[in-house]
């Protein structure tokens, strides 16, 4: 297969392996930490047995146990046993603005699809990649194999983000592709308008899906750590503003603040995990602690 | 305000540096690449605005920041007088001593007279060279420039407190005059003073405000040699019985002592010059023990004087620190009791005498008449007899109840008034029928035209309502009761002659006693009776004129009776004891009359004076020091040995400090300075040379406001590749790179199965 080949060379490996290392490094924690794989709603393949109670579907009752004790017991998560997930990765521009030249929003995000990537092929569910700038660019089918997680990440370290972003009619080109219920993982700094993207977010959710919306900021864009007279430039419409900046912080702290809890508000709302990280976060850290969060709410 | 160095105010000029950095030579900004632009945009306008008003704000700071610094180097100051140019340059200074008695005050060996010459010789050595330098006292209070500095220096050394001194404020008027007149550009006025109130209080400061306002450009500094909490016991001002007493009468001598200060024992002395030896005797001691706060006064008798003059003095034996006021100078004339002639009618009921009675007794009482201690020799005739009388030997001649008189007993009577004899007219139910009253001869004496009897209910009495004339005198402070001593009957007046004063009217307004000069003599006229009893057995409806002699209280006819005969004889006419700096007039005696007196003076010089005014009077002018002048001409039988006193006022004894509104009462809008050692007067000459400095104050206000410019300046223009940044950002570093330092130790494990 080229597209193996190509993840072959030795740069590809290296890259690969920086990142398989991360998302190894996290899982390696998570099971010596918590004795237990975090992803418990995914698709274990047995959660319990309880008693059957009048309103349960009875298609659910578990004929085995009937068979044996005469008594009707429901299998739970039966039918969740095999997610497929989706990591969706916003390819615009501003994607690789980094300020300290160290970590670009995409490069993060790639460790954290990596993190994740990983998790999931280790545990025989099925992950596809969807990249999409103003429309779906490339995408590549859910599988389970290992190797899997090589092709992801080889495609993903090739990709450069550059151009303008449509995000909400790409989530829309998604949700109109994806034919089953599917864990959807976006990840974007959300730098269009929150009107489209949060309808196009619920179409998704709308659709089945569940939806994860890592929204991956620079640090510099949650702090804004600029003083002094600069002109800014908007790096996908090249839009240019010349401003104070020491004066300007304590507004635009505010204004990224409300766009942020607008976003969370409305995903509590829609029923999608909404996870605000920044690039000066340890990303293992912060997707630990989201992946906890969400065990202890399943 | 003025400026040292004017020219740096130049200076100024380089304000246009920011202002076209500000407008032409704007800092690019730096330019950098941001995805989240979008909210910024947002809040763009408001923040503009913000923006645009910091360069401002900034700009304007930066310009503060040039101009005070120019205002700084130029060295601004506040002049209070308004003078200008160099602090070396020569001034006009005027230095003017209070040199009143209380300058005496001695601390730590030291009056405050010395201390002022002191501090006043070392302020001349400050002065800078070829200043107009004058020396003024209080006393003489003449303002000239000294020629030389030496000169004025041995006007200091020479000032002299023992006399009297003129107010203060006279000698600051003319020093200001003084400097007036001078061309140089900066004036000075010096004020050496103990600061006492006497010397700053209203009064004696009235008109020195306006003064000194219509003379700007002088600066006024006021150095204060005075004490602050003085000690002091002193003697008030001392009363005689009179100042020409009869030898028959006792002299009573009266004086307070005050104190200032803590309280304490003191012991006063009366001192008396035996006219023989000419060296003081005690005749007297008394103690007193003052509280705090308090006065008390010392009561002396002196019987036994010969007739003549004599001197003596009161003083406090114990020393303190301000020695004029421990004593007291008094003269006193002693002479036999004046004599008195009491002209009276004769009818059938009464004799003469019985007319005179209640006069008579009052002048000399039976008591005193027996002792010969009557201050008055009476002698009553009847009044028919006055035509044959010699006059000249009586100092007074009462008419009591007159008779019609012929015409040429009113001219003698006239010319016994004119050569200086006093007649007292005492009107009564005799003076009818009018003419002879009416008399133009007669008229010269009278005060009015007699018109008519006027009658009254009870309701009339003498109403006196000042004291100031010598007849009065003694009453003021004294309660009587006039409406108990009712006035039944008086005459009433025409108009009254020129001349003529009411003295005592009566409660309806009428006059009762009227004083009228004539030549060197006056005449005292009663319009009521001093002779009816308060009644008559064989008169049934007998209504006395009065009850003044014969009423239940009868010392205010006594204290009257014995005023106006004192006030006829011309016993106040005689001033012997003065106020120092006052001049002295003494009545010489007619018979005795000398072509030179000498006078010696309390110092003991002796100076020979001439009388004046046709040899009647030796005036005496130079009477600044306190003590006791006698006066001697003549020798043998034609000797004469007269003499006066003068004495400081017994405010000298007031020692209370003047307080800083005093001050600013006296000199009213005119800025002036307050010194009390050189080191204020130093810094007082300075700031009032130089005017206060404003460096100081605007150097600080440049710092906070430079120090504001970098902070705002830090905030607007901080740059991105200073080192604060740096250091930020590798901060931000360090929190990322944990996990890539675990990169770089751990092998990176190849996931990717290979097929």
């Amino acid at each position: 297969m080229p597209a193996v080949e190509q993840y072959l060379k030795p740069e590809v490996i290296r890259q690969i392996s920086r990142l398989d290392l991360r998302a190894q490094f996290i899982v390696k924690g998570f099971l010596q930490g918590l004795h237990a794989s975090p992803f418990h709603g995914f698709s274990v393949e047995f959660s319990e047995h309880r008693k059957y109670t009048q309103g349960d579907d009875p298609k659910d009752i578990d004929w085995l146990v009937y068979a044996k004790t005469d008594k009707y017991y429901v299998k739970k998560f039966e039918a969740e046993t095999n997610i497929t997930g989706y990591l969706v990765m916003d390819l615009s521009r501003s994607m690789a603005y980094t300020y300290r030249q160290q970590l670009s929003k995409f490069d993060y995000s790639i460790c954290l699809a990596a993190a994740l990537c990983y998790l999931m092929i280790h545990q025989q569910d099925p992950v596809g990649l969807i990249t999409f700038d103003e429309r779906i660019r490339q995408s590549l089918p859910p599988r389970s194999k290992r190797t899997q997680l090589g092709n992801v990440l080889s495609l993903l370290a090739n990709l450069q983000p550059s151009g303008k972003t449509d995000i909400a009619k790409s989530l829309v080109q998604i949700a109109a592709m994806l034919k089953h219920r599917s864990l959807v993982m976006l990840f974007s700094d959300l730098f269009a308008e929150p009107e489209s993207v949060i309808a196009a977010l619920r179409r998704l959710r709308h659709g089945g899906h569940d939806v994860i919306l890592f929204h991956v900021l620079d640090e510099a864009e949650v702090r804004f750590p600029f003083d002094g007279m600069i002109e800014f430039e908007e790096p996908e419409s090249h839009e240019k503003l010349a401003i104070d900046a020491g004066s300007f912080r304590a507004d635009y702290l505010e204004e990224m603040q409300s766009f942020c809890e607008m976003y969370r508000r409305e995903c509590f709302q829609n029923g999608i995990d909404y996870v605000q990280i920044d690039t000066s976060m340890q990303f293992d850290r912060a997707l630990t602690e989201y992946l906890v969060s969400r065990r202890g709410r399943s | 305000m003025t400026f040292l160095h004017a020219a740096f105010l130049a200076g100024s000029l380089a304000i246009a540096v920011p202002i076209i950095l500000h407008l032409i030579m704007r800092k690019q900004p730096k330019h950098l690449e941001f995805p989240a632009l979008r909210f910024i945009k947002l809040r763009e306008s408001a923040n503009r605005r913000q923006v645009r008003f910091r360069h401002w704000l900034l700009l304007a700071l930066r310009c503060a920041v040039i101009l005070l610094l120019a205002l700084a180097l130029a060295r601004p100051s506040i002049v209070a007088s308004g003078m200008l140019g160099d602090q070396e340059a020569p001034v006009a200074a005027a230095l003017v001593f209070d040199v009143n008695p209380r300058m005496q005050y001695r601390e730590n060996n030291q009056t405050r007279l010395e201390v002022a010459q002191e501090t006043g010789e070392w302020l001349l050595s400050q002065l800078p060279r070829e200043s107009d330098v004058a020396v003024i006292d209080s006393r003489s209070a003449t303002a000239v420039f000294a020629v030389d500095p030496g000169a004025a220096r041995q006007r200091i050394e020479r000032l002299d407190d023992r006399g009297m001194s003129q107010p203060l404020s006279v000698a600051i008027e003319s020093a200001v005059e003084l400097l007036e007149t001078s061309e140089k550009e900066r004036k000075e006025l010096y004020i050496f003073t103990d600061l006492s109130r006497a010397s700053w209080s209203t009064e004696a400061t009235r008109g020195l405000a306006d003064k000194l306002a219509a003379q700007t450009g002088v600066g006024v500094y006021v150095v204060d040699v005075g004490v602050r909490d003085p000690q002091n016991f002193g003697l008030g001002e001392t009363r005689l019985s009179g100042e020409v007493v009869s030898s028959s009468a006792p002299l009573s001598i009266q004086c307070d002592v005050l104190h200032v200060g803590q309280g304490g024992q003191r012991s006063v002395e009366l001192l008396l010059t035996d006219p023989k030896t000419g060296q003081p005797e005690v005749r007297g001691r008394q103690t007193v023990d003052l509280a705090a706060g308090s006065s008390e006064r010392v009561d002396f008798q002196l019987r036994g004087l010969t007739a003549g003059v004599h001197q003596g003095q009161l003083r406090l034996v114990e020393e303190d620190a301000l020695a004029p006021d421990n004593q007291h100078w008094f003269t006193v004339e002693v002479r036999p009791a004046w004599r008195v002639l009491l002209a009276a009618p004769v009818d059938e009921q009464r004799s003469a005498e019985d007319y005179a009675l209640f006069m008579a007794e009052a002048l000399a009482p039976y008591a005193m008449r027996v002792k010969r201690e009557a201050p008055f020799d009476v002698e009553v005739i009847d009044v028919d007899t006055l035509s044959a009388k010699d006059l000249a030997p009586y100092g007074a001649v009462c008419l009591i109840d007159p008779t019609p008189l012929a015409p040429p007993v009113w001219q003698k009577l006239q010319a016994f008034v004119a050569g200086g004899g006093g007649l007292g007219i005492f009107l009564g139910q005799n003076a009818s029928p009018v003419q002879s009253f009416n008399d133009p001869v007669a008229q010269q004496l009278l005060p009015g035209r007699l018109l008519r009897q006027f009658r009254a209910g009870g309701d009339v009495y003498l109403a006196p309502d000042d004291y100031q004339h010598p007849v009065l005198s003694k009453f003021a402070g004294l309660e009587v009761a006039w409406p108990q001593l009712p006035v039944f009957r008086h005459w009433q007046l025409d108009k009254l002659a020129e001349g003529a004063t009411t003295v005592i009217p009566f409660s309806n307004n009428q006059p009762a006693l009227i004083d009228r000069p004539v030549g060197r003599g006056r005449v005292m006229t009663l319009t009521t009776s001093i002779s009816d009893p308060a009644s008559r057995p064989s008169e049934r409806d007998y209504v006395p004129w009065n009850l003044l002699p014969t009423g239940d209280d009868q010392f205010p006819f006594y204290l009257l009776a014995n005023t106006l005969a004192r006030y006829l004889v011309g016993s106040d006419q005689q001033q012997l004891n003065y106020i120092a700096g006052t001049p002295a007039v003494v009545r010489l005696d007619a018979d005795n009359r000398q072509p030179m007196y000498l006078l010696t003076t309390p110092r003991g010089d002796q100076l020979r004076t001439p009388p004046s005014d046709g040899g009647e009077l030796l005036v005496v002018t130079t009477t600044d020091s306190p003590g006791n002048y006698a006066i001697a001409a003549g020798g043998g039988d034609e000797q004469v040995r007269l003499g006066f006193s003068a004495n400081l006022p017994s405010s000298i004894s007031d020692l209370t400090r003047a307080s800083e509104a005093d001050l600013q009462a006296a000199f009213g809008p005119a800025p002036f300075r307050l010194a009390h050692n050189r080191d204020e007067i130093d810094r007082s000459i300075s700031a009032g040379r130089v005017g206060q400095e404003l460096f100081p104050y605007i150097i600080v206000f440049l710092v906070l406001i430079l120090a504001g410019e970098q902070v705002l300046a830090n905030r607007f223009y901080q740059d991105y590749n200073t080192a604060p940044e740096q250091s930020r950002a590798a901060q931000l570093a360090k929190s990322a790179d944990a996990s890539g330092a675990k990169t770089k130790s751990t092998p990176p494990p190849i996931p990717v199965q290979a097929k």
